[in-house]
């Protein structure tokens, strides 16, 4: 745990103790995302071919390493409220690569999963849900998209939940099954009341 | 073990009882097996089964505490007092460390006290101290086979550490067991056969070389048998050795022409083993030598044509007509169909590529009238020679690193392996020593080494071993781009350097000092430019946290290694083990490195595992130590556990034979009937027949189906049989 020093709250703020305390670490942390990301994230040897791979990393502070990095050492707080967890586009180079054959990817979906469970999430992710809730997609079809497709000699709708919203039904009980749309209706108005 | 144990004696007494009412039915069987010892006549034939049983069996328990290793996890007392009660156990003591020489004397001297007739130690491992406590039974009087181990250490109070009651139980089992076989154990007596004065070394570079020079020099006649067209190897190839910076050829030729000249070796290049047969001492081994094409000066005179043989002119290379790529250069120079590999060869024969040779006749108008050295129609021979003990030193091949797609290797023309940057920094090389693009024959200003090219690998397409030795070599190429191109800048993509050996740490300051700069990170790929050729070299930083696009004009792979081609065939022909990696198996990773487990085959050098030249050559002079032992000894010990054929039983079917993985089994004619007979010094005592035979007439010496049943009842009717 950092230390505190007992300065005025300013200068405390300014001065934290940034040091990795041996009781930051909670290895069950290490073990839960192992378990739900089905990999081997404690086997990571910070070689940086993940970052190295990540289409993400050069045009923000995402660094998967870093993830990984904390999985191995159980940084459980640091790891799940850093809003970088929500930037992996999930393309699976790294789990491409890999030397390790770990699948980091997987293990940020993971992390997200936990992260959830402590409605740690940003916005657009929950706004993406009652998008799918409304329409089975996460990003529907728009005017513009239909008049383009309509050009290209197919059908204004694909041939999906636009299509046959028969089936919408079926993917609502999912989504309710795990509370999602509630959940997110939840934090979002708690977020944006 | 412990849970089938619990699973037979934590029954109820009805159970224990059905036990009971089936023992009856096993004891009959085992006293069937011991009949045909008593007759006279079996007893002919197996020697070491002569000895009697009818004294009654007095054994000894020793309880070894191996410091806490045992005691630590089991009460010795408990199992020393449960030991008393076993049946046939005269007498039982313990001692901090059984092999210690006081522990020793404790057996000695209740040998004699207690008129012993079997010793049971329960310590450690038959592999570490078998024969420590059978010199011991033997100083005591007895024949060493009167011997026994329970392991109950490596099996038991290591892997039960925490399990005080259930080690301590287990342990009683051991013993119990051990007891059983140590009351009905039988005096056996080793076989002595004689060893051929010669060896074999297969491989012919440094290790190979080294090994069959030392071997040599200690009066050992010794065939060295190479499969290129000249002894050399990899180290032949390189151009500056670490850490030191000496010229590698200028180190190695020196040996190259002491191996051609030394009058112990026998060298068979172009060749390859073809075929293996018997036992330490006494291997029977075919070697084929390859139609080269070309007759050496000796060859020739065989023939009749007085001075002529190849002189390594290099007329018949001028006029050959057909150009093929130079595998010695890694493929960036040409070769003629008949060729030498490097000026510098031994012997200094030219080779036919049959493969590509036209037969035009040219080389044979241009070697001459007086050489007549080129024979076109040469057929491979077959050498048939004896050797003692032979040496593996078949070496290693480059990972083929094309594999590993995102780096582009022979997609991308500036990429190469850093064997092909051995040979274009080399000034025998294919530029003469000049450093140039592939693409393009300019000179790399920047030059990126990719260290873990396919080493420390778990994905399945690389090796998940390190190679060992990139590291270094990569330290040495950075230290010769600085040397040779002025303001070229070394980037170095690692993720640890491994500098473990003698002056290596030094080295690597050292290189750091002059330039290179080191960047902590495994490559994730490589894009080429196609415009300029120049490739981007795609990682993270990881020690600023930053990702990196380097752009650089060649990239160098530092790909792992693995063992060579022809290293698993030539391995089976020996019988030797490979780990699941495909390199060779030693006998033991530390205390016996160079052995194998079969006896009288050793290995030197990269094929039992990455090593670089300092530990090549250790390996090498200890294979060669370890080789030549049995060889000055002239005779070896074979454990008398071979297989023994009652013959009165024998229905002589045959079918162990063929069962018999050592070829030591054979029927022969007896008494007007077919019977089996085994080749005592080939049989290992594997058991194979033994399990087999279906009429039971196979006695495994040492294994005997008595002493098993014994020791099966011992375990499920806990010593009361």
């Amino acid at each position: 745990m950092a230390r505190i020093k007992g300065y005025p709250e300013a200068l405390e703020k300014k001065l934290h103790d940034q040091k990795f305390y041996a009781d930051d670490s909670n290895p069950e942390f290490t073990k839960s995302v192992k378990s739900i990301s089905r990999t081997i994230p404690h086997m990571c040897y910070q070689c940086g071919t993940c970052t190295g791979s990540c289409p993400s990393a050069p045009r923000s502070t995402y660094r998967i390493r870093k993830f990984m990095r904390r999985v191995v050492l159980g940084l459980e707080n640091e790891a799940l409220t850093d809003p970088d967890l929500w930037l992996c586009t999930t393309c699976y180079s790294c789990a491409d690569r890999c030397p390790r054959d770990i699948i980091p990817t997987d293990v940020i979906m993971s992390m997200r999963n936990l992260a959830f469970k402590r409605d740690i999430v940003p916005v657009n992710f929950l706004k993406t849900v009652t998008a799918i809730y409304a329409s089975g997609h996460g990003v529907p079809n728009n005017d513009v998209n239909r008049a383009a497709r309509e050009k290209l000699g197919l059908t204004r709708d694909p041939p999906t939940t636009h299509m046959y919203p028969e089936y919408m039904p079926g993917i609502r009980k999912i989504i309710d099954h795990y509370n999602l749309k509630a959940n997110a209706d939840r934090i979002i108005k708690e977020r944006e009341g | 073990m412990a849970e089938k144990k619990k699973a037979t004696t934590k029954k109820t007494p009805s159970k224990k009882e059905d036990i009971k009412k089936v023992a009856p039915v096993k004891q009959e069987v085992k006293k069937q097996a011991p009949a045909p010892t008593a007759k006279p006549k079996a007893a002919a034939a197996p020697a070491a089964v002569g000895s009697t049983t009818k004294q009654e069996a007095r054994v000894g328990v020793f309880i070894c505490h191996c410091g806490t290793n045992i005691a630590g996890s089991m009460d010795i007392d408990a199992v020393q007092e449960s030991s008393k009660s076993i049946p046939h156990v005269a007498y039982v003591d313990n001692y901090k460390y059984m092999c210690s020489m006081p522990g020793q004397t404790v057996i000695h001297k209740a040998i004699k006290d207690h008129n012993l007739t079997g010793i049971v130690v329960a310590a450690c491992t038959p592999r570490l101290h078998e024969p420590t406590f059978r010199a011991a039974t033997k100083d005591g009087g007895l024949n060493p086979f009167r011997f026994e181990m329970a392991n109950i250490r490596d099996q038991n109070s290591w892997v039960h550490m925490h399990d005080r009651v259930g080690s301590t139980e287990k342990a009683i089992d051991a013993i119990k067991i051990a007891v059983a076989k140590a009351a009905l154990l039988q005096d056996l007596y080793p076989k002595s056969v004689p060893v051929e004065k010669a060896a074999m070394v297969v491989g012919a570079g440094v290790a190979g070389m080294q090994a069959s020079l030392d071997l040599a020099a200690a009066g050992i006649k010794t065939y060295l048998v190479e499969a290129d067209t000249s002894i050399g190897g990899r180290m032949s190839q390189l151009d500056k050795t670490f850490p030191t910076l000496d010229c590698s050829q200028c180190i190695l030729t020196p040996k190259m022409v002491d191996v051609g000249r030394d009058e112990n070796i026998e060298l068979y290049t172009y060749s390859e083993v073809h075929e293996v047969e018997g036992y330490i001492g006494n291997f029977d081994v075919t070697i084929r030598k390859k139609a080269r094409g070309v007759m050496t000066p000796k060859e020739a005179e065989a023939k009749g044509i007085v001075g002529g043989g190849c002189n390594g002119c290099g007329d018949c290379e001028t006029a050959c007509p057909v150009v093929k790529p130079n595998m010695f250069e890694v493929g960036m120079k040409p070769r003629k169909a008949i060729y030498i590999n490097h000026p510098q060869v031994v012997p200094l024969i030219y080779t036919i590529d049959f493969d590509s040779c036209v037969k035009c006749g040219i080389c044979v108008t241009a070697c001459g009238p007086e050489k007549r050295a080129i024979d076109l129609e040469m057929k491979d021979e077959f050498i048939k020679v004896k050797i003692g003990t032979a040496i593996l030193a078949t070496g290693y091949d480059i990972f083929p690193i094309e594999k590993k797609e995102e780096w582009g290797y022979k997609r991308f023309e500036n990429v190469i392996t850093s064997l092909e940057f051995e040979r274009l920094i080399c000034a025998s090389g294919p530029t003469g020593g000049h450093l140039v693009r592939p693409s393009d024959g300019q000179t790399p200003m920047r030059v990126a080494f990719v260290l873990c090219a396919g080493s420390r690998d778990n994905t399945g397409t690389g090796k998940p071993y390190c190679s060992r030795f990139c590291c270094m070599y990569s330290l040495k190429h950075a230290h010769q781009i600085i040397e040779k191109i002025p303001g070229c800048i070394p980037y170095i993509f690692y993720m640890d350097i491994r500098s473990f050996g003698k002056m290596y740490e030094e080295f690597y300051y050292r290189i750091q000092d002059e330039g290179a700069k080191f960047i902590r990170g495994r490559v994730a790929n490589i894009i080429e430019d196609k415009a300029t050729k120049n490739l981007h070299v795609m990682t993270d930083d990881t020690l600023l946290d930053r990702p990196i696009d380097m752009e650089v004009d060649m990239v160098v792979l530092a790909s792992a290694v693995q063992p060579s081609a022809d290293t698993n065939r030539t391995r089976k022909l020996f019988g030797v083990s490979c780990s699941m990696d495909g390199w060779l198996l030693e006998a033991h990773p530390k205390l016996n490195p160079c052995g194998t487990t079969t006896a009288g085959v050793f290995l030197a050098g990269v094929c039992q595992g990455p090593k670089d030249i300092p530990d090549t050559v250790a390996s090498a002079e200890g294979a060669a130590s370890a080789a030549s032992i049995p060889i000055h000894k002239g005779e070896v010990e074979l454990e008398p556990y071979f297989a023994s054929c009652i013959e009165d039983k024998c229905a002589g079917c045959g079918m162990c034979v063929n069962l018999c993985p050592y070829s030591a089994l054979s029927l022969v004619e007896k008494d007007g009937r077919m019977v089996m007979q085994v080749t005592e010094a080939k049989c290992k005592g594997c058991g194979t027949c033994g399990g087999f035979c279906p009429g039971g007439a196979i006695w495994m010496n040492h294994f005997t189906t008595p002493q098993i049943v014994a020791q099966i009842d011992a375990f499920l009717l806990g010593g009361e049989q």
